[in-house]
C-alpha cells in the first residue's frame, strides 16, 4: 500500500519535472524571440543600407554601399548631426549644473512642499512633448528669437532637467553625509566638499545621466519642429522631414551610422559605470 | 552636508529661475490662446469661451480623442502581454549575471536610437515587399501582400515595439524585488504551476504591471512621430491635431486640444497612481 503511494508521489514528481522542462524551454525561446524582436527593426536598417536598390524589398536584390556615398553627398544632414551634437552637449551642460544644484537642494535640505516643489521639476516627463513644442514656438516667437540653435538648446534644457534631477537625487541619497561633514568640521569651505567629497562619489551618476539627457536631446523631434524654421534642422527632424518626402536607403544608411553612434555611447557607460546606475535610467 | 533655509534657495534658486522662465512662461503664453479665437485666417485677441465651446460640439473632435484612447489602450496591453514573460523569462531563467546584464541592455538598447529610426525600420519591414510580407507568403499564409503601411496596424505594431522596453523595466524590477520564498511556500503547500503564478506571483508583481502601464499609456498618448510616418493620415490622433492646427496658424483651437491631451495624460496618470497606491507595495 505505502509502496503504491510512494510510486504515485514518484510519477507525480515526475511529471512535475517534465512540466517544469517544458516551461523552462518555452521561456527561454520567448526571451530569445523577444530580443530578436526588439532587435530586429535596428538589423534590418543595417541590411537595408546595403541594398542596391532603392524601393523597399525583402531581401535585397544585391549589396552596395551607394547609398553611403550618396548621404555623403547629403550636405543638410551634415550639418544637422552637428546642430544636433552642439545642442546636446550645450543642453546637457546647463542641465547638469542646474540639476546638480537642484538635486543637492532636494536630498539634504529639509523645507515645506519639498515633495510639491519635486513633482514641479520632474513633471516636464508627462508633458506632451508637441504641447511643449507649441508653447516655445510661441514663446520664442513673442520674444523676437527665432531660428538659430539657442532657443532649441533651451528648450532641451527643460525636457531633459528631470532625467538629471531624478538620477543625480537617487545618488545622493546613497552617500553618507558623515564624509561631508567630517570635511566640513576641518574647515573646507561647501564648493571644497562639493567638488571633492560629493562629486567624485556621483560620478558614474552625473556620467549616466549625462549620457541619458544628451540621447533625449538628440531624439527630440515634436518638441522642436517649430523652432527649426525649415533651414536649422536637427538631425531627427531632417530625417522626418525626408523621410516624409522619400523614403529611399540613404535613410538607412544615416540610420545605421547613428546605430553604430549609440553602440559606442553603450560601451562608454558600460566601462564607466555600476550597474546600479544602468538600472536608474530607466522611469519608475 | 548641512544645508539650510538660504544655502538651500541658493541652490534652488537658478534652476526654479529656468523652469519659470523656460517651461511655466511658454506653457501659459500657449494655453492663453485657447481663450483667443481663430476666424477668417488670423487670431483675434479677443476674451472668449468659444473655442471651447466650437471644439466640443464638432464631433470630429471626440473621433480623434477615441482614436487616440484606443490606439493608447492597445499598444498598453500588447506591450505588457509581450513584455510580462520576457521580464518573467529574463528574471527566473538567466542564471548569469553577465547573460542578465547584457540581455537587459539588448532590450534597453533600441532606446537609445531615435524614433526616427526605429519608425524607419518598421516601415522597411510592414512594406508590401518587406520582410514580414515576403515571410508570411512564404508559408503560405497569405496570397496578396496585406497592407499594414499607413493604417491603424502598422502604427499599433511599431508603437507596441518602441513602447516595450518602457513596460518589461518597470515589471522586471519589482520581479526581482519579489520574495522567492512566498513562490516556494505556495509550492511546498502543494499549489501547483498555474495557481502559484495566479495567486502569488502575478498579484505580487501587479505594482510593476501597473507602473508599465503608466508610462506606455501616457507615451502612447503623446506618440507623434509613429503616427505621422506610417499612419499615411489616417491614424488620427491628438497630437497630430495639435500639430497641424499650429501649422495652420490657428493656435486657439491647437491650444485646446493640447489642453484636452494634456487632461488625458493628467486622468491616466492619477488613475494609475491612485491604483497603485492601493496594491500591497513590495
Amino acid at each position: 500500500m505505502s509502496t503504491l503511494v510512494a510510486e504515485q508521489e514518484l510519477r507525480a514528481e515526475a511529471q512535475e519535472g517534465r512540466g517544469q522542462a517544458a516551461r523552462d524551454a518555452l521561456l527561454r525561446t520567448a526571451l530569445g524571440l523577444g530580443t530578436g524582436y526588439v532587435l530586429l527593426p535596428l538589423v534590418i536598417v543595417i541590411i537595408y543600407s546595403f541594398s542596391s536598390v532603392s524601393y523597399g524589398v525583402f531581401p535585397p536584390p544585391a549589396l552596395s554601399t551607394r547609398w553611403y556615398g550618396h548621404l555623403l553627398e547629403q550636405a543638410p544632414f551634415r550639418a544637422a548631426f552637428g546642430r544636433s551634437l552642439t545642442i546636446g552637449l550645450a543642453a546637457t551642460g546647463a542641465a547638469l549644473v542646474l540639476g546638480l544644484l537642484g538635486a543637492l537642494a532636494l536630498v539634504r535640505a529639509r523645507f515645506r512642499g519639498k515633495e510639491m516643489l519635486r513633482g514641479f521639476l520632474l513633471s516636464p516627463i508627462v508633458m506632451p512633448k508637441i504641447v511643449l513644442g507649441v508653447g516655445w514656438f510661441i514663446f520664442f516667437a513673442r520674444l523676437g528669437m527665432q531660428g538659430g540653435v539657442v532657443p532649441i538648446t533651451l528648450a532641451h534644457i527643460i525636457v531633459v532637467l528631470p532625467f538629471i534631477i531624478n538620477i543625480l537625487a537617487a545618488n545622493l541619497v546613497g552617500l553618507d553625509p558623515s564624509l561631508e561633514e567630517a570635511a566640513q568640521d576641518l574647515g573646507a569651505s561647501t564648493p571644497t566638499v562639493l567638488w571633492r567629497i560629493v562629486l567624485p562619489q556621483i560620478r558614474s551618476g552625473l556620467i549616466i545621466s549625462a549620457l541619458l539627457a544628451f540621447v533625449v536631446s538628440f531624439d527630440q523631434v515634436e518638441s522642436s519642429i517649430f523652432l527649426t524654421r525649415g533651414e536649422n534642422n536637427t538631425l531627427p527632424i531632417e530625417m522626418f522631414l525626408y523621410m516624409e518626402k522619400w523614403q529611399d536607403p540613404t535613410i538607412a544608411a544615416l540610420s545605421t551610422v547613428l546605430i553604430v553612434f549609440a553602440a559606442a555611447m553603450v560601451g562608454v557607460a558600460v566601462l564607466f559605470s555600476r550597474g546600479t546606475d544602468l538600472r536608474r535610467i530607466l522611469p519608475r | 552636508m548641512r544645508i539650510r533655509g538660504t544655502a538651500a534657495a541658493i541652490l534652488l534658486a537658478p534652476v526654479m529661475v529656468v523652469m519659470v522662465v523656460l517651461y511655466v512662461i511658454p506653457l501659459g503664453v500657449y494655453f492663453i490662446n485657447s481663450f483667443h479665437r481663430f476666424l477668417d485666417g488670423r487670431i483675434l485677441p479677443a476674451w472668449t469661451l468659444q473655442t471651447y465651446v466650437d471644439y466640443f460640439s464638432d464631433s470630429f473632435n471626440y473621433k480623434v480623442m477615441g482614436t487616440s484612447l484606443r490606439l493608447s489602450l492597445l499598444v498598453t496591453i500588447l506591450a505588457l502581454v509581450i513584455g510580462y514573460p520576457l521580464a518573467y523569462a529574463l528574471h527566473t531563467r538567466v542564471r548569469s549575471a553577465v547573460a542578465k546584464g547584457l540581455l537587459a541592455l539588448l532590450l534597453f538598447s533600441p532606446l537609445l536610437v531615435s524614433v526616427v529610426v526605429r519608425t524607419y525600420g518598421w516601415l522597411i519591414l510592414l512594406a508590401g515587399t518587406g520582410l514580414v510580407n515576403t515571410l508570411l507568403r512564404r508559408f503560405g499564409l497569405i496570397d496578396q501582400p496585406i497592407s499594414l503601411l499607413f493604417n491603424m496596424t502598422g502604427v499599433v505594431i511599431s508603437l507596441t515595439h518602441i513602447l516595450l522596453p518602457f513596460a518589461i523595466f518597470p515589471m522586471y524590477s519589482v520581479m526581482s524585488r519579489v520574495d522567492v520564498s512566498l513562490k516556494e511556500a505556495a509550492r511546498d503547500l502543494g499549489a501547483g504551476w498555474w495557481d502559484t503564478f495566479t495567486h502569488v506571483t502575478l498579484p505580487l508583481t501587479m505594482p510593476g504591471i501597473v507602473a508599465g502601464a503608466l508610462i506606455c499609456f501616457t507615451l502612447a498618448l503623446s506618440a507623434f512621430v509613429t503616427p505621422r510616418l506610417l499612419g499615411g493620415g489616417r491614424v488620427q490622433v491628438m497630437p497630430l491635431m495639435v500639430y497641424n492646427n499650429t501649422v495652420d496658424i490657428n493656435w486657439p483651437t491647437g491650444a485646446v486640444s493640447g489642453l484636452v491631451l494634456l487632461l488625458m495624460s493628467i486622468a491616466a496618470v492619477w488613475t494609475l497612481n491612485s491604483l497603485l497606491r492601493r496594491l500591497p507595495s513590495v
